[in-house]
C-alpha cells in the first residue's frame, strides 16, 4: 500500500450509524430490538430469499443495517423480493422480528424514489380502484362462473371509491405518491 | 345462524373468482349467512401500502375492518396474503394505541372508526374451528375416493403466529389441511418440503425465474416422496403458482408433469356438490380426470 492514499473503510463511530438508525426508527424498526441480532443465521435457514439465491436476504439484511449501510438497500432490490412470510419473525431466538426491519428498510428506500415499479403501479391501483392487484379480463371471468360482472368491493361501489380516496388523502400518500392524487 | 363477512381482496374476486363461488358455496351448503362488506378494497397488499408507511397501512386495513364491525361480523378471507395484512395491522394496532388513535383521526375524517373488535379468519380456520369436520362430513356429496392431496398451506396462514388468535396447534408442522381433506375421503401425507414456500407475491415480481425454480424445487420433491394426484392450496396465491404459473412452466417446457391444483374452499365445493364449471372453471391445469375419479366413484 503506498503511504498518503486513501483507503476504503467503514467508519464505525455513533454518527456513522445515527441516520439510519434514526430513519429506520422513524419507519417502524424499534433499533434496540435490531442491535441484540446475534447473527446466529437462524432467519436465514428458514428465508425463502435465501432458498432461492437473493443476493441480500435476511441475515445480510440485518447485519448491513447494524452497521448502518443504507447505500446497500438504494442500490440491490432484495428488500423488495421479500415474501412478508414472516417465517424470520416466528423463529427468531432474539425476537428482534426481522420481517419489520424490511418494511422499515422499504418505507426509508421509498422516501429516496428507489423501489420497483410494480410498487408503483400497485400503489396507483390501490389509490384509483381499492384494488392492488387488477389483472384485465375480470368481468368476463366473474360472469363465467355465475357471478355479478363487478365485485361489491370499491370497483363496484363508486360512493364509496370516492370516500375511500378521501380517506387516503389524509395518510402520508398525500405527500410521497410519485402519481398525482386528483 | 352464524353470519360472516365474506372479505374478497383482489385476487380472488378479479382473477381467480371461481375461488369466491366456491367460497360462497361451501358457506351457504354450511348454514352460513354471508355478509357483503360493501365498498371494501385491497387489504392492503405487503408491497404497497405497508411498504410505504405503518399508520397508513394500519388505516387502509381499518377502513376494511371498520366495514364490518358497522355490520356487526367477523370476516373471513381465502386469500393468505389478506389474512396476514389484516390480522398484523390489528395487532400492531393492538399493542400500539398510540397507531390506532391516529388511524381513527384518518378515518374520522370521512366518517369513520375502527373499534377493534372484528377478528379476522381464514377459510379454512373457520371450517374447522366454527363449524367443525363432522358438519363438513355431513354435506359431502363425492368424497374423494382416497385422492392423494400434495397439500400446501401457505405461509401468511401460519407466520406471524403472535398476530393470529387461532392457528394450527404447531406451526411448523400444520395438521389441519390435511385432517379436511382426509374428512372428506382423501389422502394427505406429509413430505419433507410441504413447509417451503411456493415463491408466488413480491419474489414472483422481482425475480421470476428464481422464484419459480424455488417452487419447482419443492414441488419436484413432493412428486418424489408422495406423488399427489392433486395440489390443495389454503391460500388464493399460492393457488395462482400451482395451477396458473404450472400452466406456464409446462408450456415453456420447464417441467414435465402436469397435475391439478385447487384452493381448498374448491376442494369442498366439489365434495359438496358444486357444478365443476364454476367450482374450478378458471383452473389452467387440466382438471377433468380429478372430477371424473370424484364424481364417478362409490
Amino acid at each position: 500500500m503506498e503511504f498518503g492514499r486513501e483507503t476504503n473503510v467503514i467508519k464505525l463511530d455513533e454518527e456513522f450509524f445515527k441516520e439510519f438508525e434514526t430513519e429506520l426508527q422513524e419507519a417502524g424498526m424499534s433499533i434496540n430490538d435490531l442491535r441484540s441480532c446475534i447473527q446466529c443465521g437462524k432467519c436465514a435457514g428458514t428465508c425463502p430469499m435465501a432458498l432461492a439465491g437473493l443476493e441480500f436476504f435476511i441475515k445480510k439484511i440485518v447485519h448491513a443495517a447494524t452497521l448502518g449501510l443504507k447505500e446497500i438497500f438504494l442500490d440491490d432490490s432484495s428488500v423488495w423480493g421479500c415474501q412478508s412470510c414472516n417465517r424470520c419473525v416466528e423463529i427468531c431466538p432474539m425476537e428482534i422480528k426481522p420481517y419489520e426491519l424490511i418494511q422499515a428498510i422499504r418505507r426509508v428506500s421509498f422516501r429516496e424514489y428507489a423501489m420497483p415499479s410494480n410498487t408503483i403501479d400497485g400503489l396507483q391501483n390501490y389509490y384509483k380502484l381499492g384494488h392492488a392487484v387488477v389483472v384485465k379480463g375480470y368481468e368476463n371471468r366473474r360472469k363465467k362462473v355465475g357471478l355479478p360482472e363487478l365485485p361489491p368491493t370499491t370497483l363496484g361501489n363508486k360512493e364509496m371509491r370516492k370516500k375511500f380516496q378521501e380517506m387516503l388523502k389524509n395518510t402520508v400518500l398525500a405527500e410521497v405518491a410519485p402519481f398525482p392524487l386528483d | 345462524m352464524k353470519r360472516i363477512g365474506l372479505f374478497l381482496g383482489c385476487n380472488i374476486p378479479l382473477r381467480r373468482p371461481d375461488i369466491e363461488y366456491s367460497m360462497r358455496y361451501v358457506l351457504n351448503e354450511l348454514g352460513v349467512e354471508i355478509v357483503e362488506l360493501d365498498g371494501a378494497t385491497c387489504c392492503p397488499a405487503f408491497g404497497t401500502m405497508p411498504s410505504i408507511d405503518l399508520v397508513g397501512w394500519c388505516a387502509g386495513s381499518a377502513w376494511n375492518m371498520a366495514i364490518a364491525e358497522e355490520k356487526g361480523v367477523d370476516m373471513i378471507t381465502g386469500c393468505g396474503s389478506c389474512y396476514g395484512s389484516l390480522n398484523e395491522a390489528r395487532y400492531h394496532m393492538e399493542k400500539h394505541p398510540e397507531i390506532k388513535e391516529k388511524v381513527n383521526e384518518i378515518l374520522g375524517k370521512v366518517g369513520k372508526k375502527y373499534k377493534g373488535v372484528v377478528k379476522i379468519w381464514n377459510f379454512y380456520n373457520y371450517i374447522y374451528e366454527e363449524i367443525g369436520i363432522e358438519e363438513v362430513k355431513k354435506k359431502v356429496k363425492y368424497p374423494l375416493n382416497d385422492i392423494i392431496c400434495g397439500t400446501h398451506v401457505g405461509c401468511h396462514n401460519l407466520w406471524p403466529s403472535k398476530a393470529y388468535s387461532t392457528n394450527d396447534d404447531n406451526v411448523f408442522k400444520p395438521t389441519r389441511i390435511k385432517e379436511i381433506c382426509e374428512a372428506v375421503g382423501g389422502k394427505a401425507p406429509w413430505y419433507s418440503t410441504i413447509l417451503d414456500c411456493c415463491g408466488m407475491g413480491a419474489l414472483g415480481s422481482l425475480a421470476k425465474e428464481k422464484s419459480w425454480a424455488l417452487w419447482r424445487r419443492k414441488v419436484n420433491k413432493m412428486i418424489e416422496e408422495i406423488n399427489p394426484e392433486l395440489f390443495v392450496t389454503g391460500c388464493s396465491s399460492c393457488l395462482l403458482r400451482y395451477d396458473n404459473d404450472q400452466a406456464l412452466m409446462k408450456k415453456e417446457g420447464l417441467i414435465d408433469f402436469e397435475i391439478p391444483a385447487v384452493h381448498i374452499a374448491q376442494l369442498l365445493a366439489l365434495v359438496m356438490g358444486a357444478e365443476p364449471e364454476k367450482a374450478v372453471g378458471l383452473a389452467e391445469v387440466p382438471i377433468d380426470g380429478i372430477i371424473t375419479k370424484i364424481k364417478g366413484g362409490k
